[in-house]
């Protein structure tokens, strides 16, 4: 698991569903629940959040990402890679703390994914998770 | 509120034990008592109930005191409005359904508590019925409806549903946890089921050797991060597999098994037999109509 503090900035209600607004180091990340502010008192602007979110949830760019439509991206520059037949784990230096994320082998040989490379983590605002 | 402190020696299957509890109780919460057998949680209630009496003890409930062994006061089981729900359904076998909710009534007493329970509890198809026609759940929920009938302070369920299975079970549960709102009861509850106690209770006491090791809300007690998921269950680990960095849990949910994958920091501190909260957001699931 990837693990993350954060402060909640924004909040978006619409029926069932509310879009959360969150600041993670100066970074501005986004998540979806189906709770309100009403049933979950965590829901409220200024919170202390704790963001959660799967290794194998991260998505991977190299170079420009401008145009992806994912609301959550770290930059920052792979740290360990770890490579096994199917599947490779990077660990990544962001400016938010290091992130995991879990990608196949083949996509580390397309994308020539090194230590040291320069990459963008990416998840979907629909795969975080919250915590008190 | 009720305030506990009591202290009983009883004699267990491995010697002497004293039970020793102090403990508050806020009105209107629901409290679940855990722990192995014989750590003294029946015990407890009885005590409560005034069924069994402590060696040395005080009891206050709401401003009122049940007992105080220092100056005397003991009240009698029934001037302690006291609504009590064991696994075995104990209703007269004679008597119809709505007979055995009024002979729990005292005299002279208004029976619109009855037509109101029947309500909420949706026994009306059953009323004229006699228990021995009735399932096991629905004997259960006549139970349950004739604790309330009194208006209890305290409504206590020694283990209630450990004889249904899962899906009446989860019934139940939704049916007591709708007359403890809307009575605002103070319920306390022994439960052995780790998802029952994390859907209902709002406090758990851990129960050990008669005394209480551990309390909290059910993630500080049974020691999980609260996460928002909505795709949430309990389950037991039956396989662990490691491959590369991943580990693959097969994991018992109810009667069903299902795989996860876990990362190394996760995988490494599990064991088979460990009881998990599995988590998804509830974006994820794909759903087919079977059937």
């Amino acid at each position: 698991m990837n693990i993350l503090k954060g402060k909640i900035e924004k909040l978006t209600v619409s029926g069932s569903l509310t879009l959360i607004g969150i600041e993670v180091n100066n970074i501005g990340m986004s998540a979806i629940v189906i709770d309100t502010s009403e049933a979950a008192p965590y829901l409220k602007l200024g919170n202390t959040i704790t963001v959660v979110f799967k290794e194998t949830e991260v998505i991977i760019g190299k170079g420009n990402t401008d145009n992806i439509s994912l609301r959550n991206k770290f930059k920052g520059i792979i740290d360990i890679l770890e490579c096994k037949e199917l599947l490779s784990k990077l660990t990544i230096n962001t400016s938010v703390g290091k992130i995991s994320s879990i990608i196949t082998t083949n996509a580390v040989n397309q994308l020539n994914l090194k230590v040291g490379s320069e990459v963008t983590a990416m998840i979907k605002t629909n795969e975080i998770m919250l915590s008190e | 509120m009720i305030e506990i402190s009591i202290q009983k020696k009883l004699k267990s299957a491995s010697g002497e034990m004293l039970l020793n509890i102090n403990t508050a109780i806020k009105k209107g919460s629901l409290v679940t008592l855990y722990g192995k057998s014989g750590a003294g949680k029946t015990t407890i209630l009885r005590i409560l109930a005034g069924l069994l009496n402590p060696d040395h003890g005080k009891i206050d409930v709401n401003g009122a005191t049940w007992l105080n062994t220092s100056e005397g006061i003991n009240l009698k089981p029934q001037k302690r409005k006291i609504g009590f729900v064991f696994q075995d359904y104990a209703l007269f076998p004679n008597m119809t359904v709505i007979e055995n909710l009024k002979f729990a009534l005292n005299k002279g007493e208004d029976d619109n508590i009855i037509n109101h329970l029947i309500d909420i509890i949706e026994l009306g198809e059953l009323q004229n019925r006699k228990p021995d026609t009735l399932s096991g759940g629905q004997k259960q929920r006549v139970a349950l409806a004739r604790a309330l009938v009194q208006k209890p302070s305290i409504l206590m369920l020694d283990e209630p549903l450990s004889a249904l299975d899962s899906e009446i079970r989860f019934k139940l549960q939704q049916y007591i946890l709708k007359v403890h709102k809307e009575y605002n009861l103070t319920t306390l509850l022994i439960s052995h089921d780790i998802s029952e106690i994390i859907r209902m209770s709002d406090k758990v006491l851990e129960i050990d050797q008669g005394k209480i090791i551990k309390q909290g809300k059910p993630n500080e007690v049974f020691n999980y991060k609260e996460l928002n998921a909505k795709f949430q269950f309990t389950g037991t680990i039956i396989e662990i597999e490691k491959q590369d960095f991943l580990y693959i849990l097969t994991i018992r949910i109810g009667k069903d098994l299902v795989k996860v994958v876990a990362d190394e920091s996760e995988g490494q501190q599990l064991v088979i037999g460990d009881n998990i909260l599995v988590s998804a957001k509830a974006f994820n699931p794909v759903i087919h109509k079977i059937g």
